[in-house]
């Protein structure tokens, strides 16, 4: 049984290793000649485009992150409080979370694409034309559009920071909020003094898993903006789908596909960085 | 006293919350439920009109007698259920011998697994797109299934040493001792008593391949063969500012199967995800 069990963990361990080595060597291929060259390296990174699509990204993964991780533990730990006074709604405030994340991503940009559309059938906008409120140009404006971008994968994305939060806050041992309760402290002193160092590991092991997921969002976008209007929300995925299978850029593609892991593990590396000692292992 | 009046404050902030964040969550998905049900004229009727007048579930029946979305629904339906069929055969192996020997290296392993879990499936599309040309599986359900069973194979291995973690070692030993080989005591021992845990992975793995969207859009090209998140942007290509509805119809469609599922099992996949988590 062991042969076989490590053969199978090698049969599917081997194409990805093999598929990450080939995207390596891929990175200075050229088309179908393969040729070994630093130039598709060189035109890749110097890119006049290039600069923007970080930017985007930057705004995408980095405002989803923070959204997701805030609301997320915010709701985590109203829901546990909820539990506890057995407060009306709380079952149904988590189901319905969990409900936007299981929409699939593709579905998500739709959904979000009829609410901020500046058609008839946008209900933010009509909404708040009916309260004699100016519409907002949601995703036509190239400076507002990464941020709808944001908001929509904060809204299928939180469920996920919620259930990380809500386990790992379950897990705190109980006996810490008795003495704090007999010390006298307050909800906010032991919301900072308690609750947040507790869960600072699995804080930061959240913000690796949703940072990774976000990088990799592609089809939340393409059907919500498409990358528009103009690039404004070309994040780096887009950008890469774009290069290969739409300009058949092969080489080009590898490089900003190679860039994309190195920006993920860069990131992960930072947030291990974090952690207490005896939680690396 | 005063803790009492405190807890009360307490409680209306959090009432406060639940209210904005329920809002927040529920309501697009009720948008699109309200423009599915509307006809074409109230659809320009915006908000003001949110519960329609004179509801209809004509959307609903013109996307299903569309030609192509039964085929798209199957094609989904189809590929998420092979391929979460194809994770359990490659993972449970795998999950086994994490979980029951002891070799040095197995720390590491385990790690390796998180780090591919990190690898954009676009990152591995792009060599594994030519790989896959030569090999003539595009445009293939086979090959696309492989993909899928690849992408979700960390994730399973994970949650499945998780779950065969909880079924005691002094089982495995009493049924060496009672001459049980190694097989028949995963078959017959281990699995059975692992099931939800089995169980919730396979759901985990078929509502991903529901929603998978970027390997069939880039290996499937025919109609015939493409999966419900494909066939939905397609079709939200092809439609017109006049054709919302049944763009919202289209789109309850394709979400509604993932989210009856996920309701009906929450509580089996939650459990499931939150040891995997606290564990790791």
């Amino acid at each position: 049984m062991l042969p076989a069990a490590v053969a199978l963990g090698l049969f599917y361990l081997y194409p990805v290793i093999d598929v990450v080595r080939l995207s390596f060597t891929d990175a200075t291929l050229i088309g179908d000649h393969e040729n070994y060259t630093f130039s598709s390296v060189i035109n890749a990174l110097s890119s006049p485009r290039l600069p923007g699509v970080l930017l985007a990204t930057l705004i995408f993964v980095g405002g989803s992150i923070a959204g997701q991780q805030i609301l997320g533990l915010s709701l985590a730990l109203v829901v546990i409080r909820g539990e506890i006074r057995h407060l009306l709604g709380t079952t149904v405030l988590r189901t319905t979370a969990l409900v936007a994340w299981v929409v699939p991503g593709i579905a998500g940009g739709i959904v979000w694409q009829m609410l901020f559309s500046e058609a008839p059938f946008g209900a933010i906008n009509s909404l708040l034309r009916l309260l004699h409120m100016t519409p907002v140009a949601w995703l036509s404006n190239p400076a507002m559009a990464p941020w709808s971008a944001v908001i929509a994968n904060i809204w299928r994305g939180t469920a996920f920071s919620m259930v990380v939060m809500y386990a790992a806050r379950k897990a705190i041992d109980p006996e810490l909020y008795e003495a704090a309760e007999v010390d006298g402290a307050s909800a906010l002193q032991r919301l900072r003094y308690i609750t947040i160092p507790q869960l600072r590991p699995a804080i930061l092991v959240n913000m690796i898993l949703i940072t990774i997921q976000t990088m990799n969002t592609f089809d939340a976008i393409i059907s919500l903006t498409g990358g528009g209007p103009g690039l404004a929300t070309e994040v780096i995925s887009l950008y890469t789908f774009n290069l290969v299978f739409r300009n058949y850029d092969l080489a080009g593609g590898s490089v900003t596909s190679f860039l994309m892991l190195l920006i993920s593990l860069t990131l992960a590396l930072v947030y291990v960085g974090f952690l207490p000692r005896e939680e690396r292992s | 006293m005063s803790a009492r009046r405190g807890s009360r404050l307490g409680d209306c902030a959090s009432y406060l919350f639940m209210l904005v964040s329920f809002a927040f969550f529920a309501t697009p998905l009720l948008w699109l439920l309200s423009l599915a049900l509307r006809d074409r004229r109230e659809i320009y009727l915006g908000v003001a009109r949110f519960v329609p007048n004179h509801p209809t579930l004509d959307n609903f029946v013109s996307v299903l007698t569309n030609s192509a979305f039964p085929i798209y629904l199957w094609n989904g339906l189809k590929l998420a259920s092979l391929s979460a069929t194809g994770v359990l055969i490659v993972a449970l192996p795998a999950a086994y011998a994490f979980s029951r020997f002891d070799f040095r290296t197995k720390g590491l392993w385990m790690l390796a697994l998180l780090t591919f879990q990190m690898i954009s499936p676009l990152v591995i599309m792009v060599p594994l797109y030519r790989y896959m040309s030569r090999l003539g599986l595009v445009d293939t359900h086979f090959g696309a299934i492989m993909v899928y069973v690849a992408l979700s194979c960390p994730l399973a291995c994970w949650l499945l040493k998780g779950s065969i973690d909880t079924v005691p070692r002094a089982l495995d030993e009493a049924a060496m001792m009672d001459g049980c080989s190694r097989f028949s005591l995963f078959w017959r021992i281990i699995l059975p008593l692992a099931v939800p845990g089995v169980a919730s992975v396979f759901i985990i793995s078929m509502i991903a391949g529901w929603s998978q969207f970027l390997v069939p859009f880039l290996l499937l090209t025919k109609t015939d063969l493409m999966p419900i998140a494909v066939g939905i942007f397609t079709f939200q290509g092809l439609e017109s500012s006049t054709s919302t509805q049944l763009l919202a119809a289209a789109c309850l469609i394709s979400v509604m199967p993932a989210i009856a599922v996920f309701l009906l099992l929450q509580r089996l996949i939650l459990s499931a995800m939150t040891a995997g988590a606290v564990k790791g």
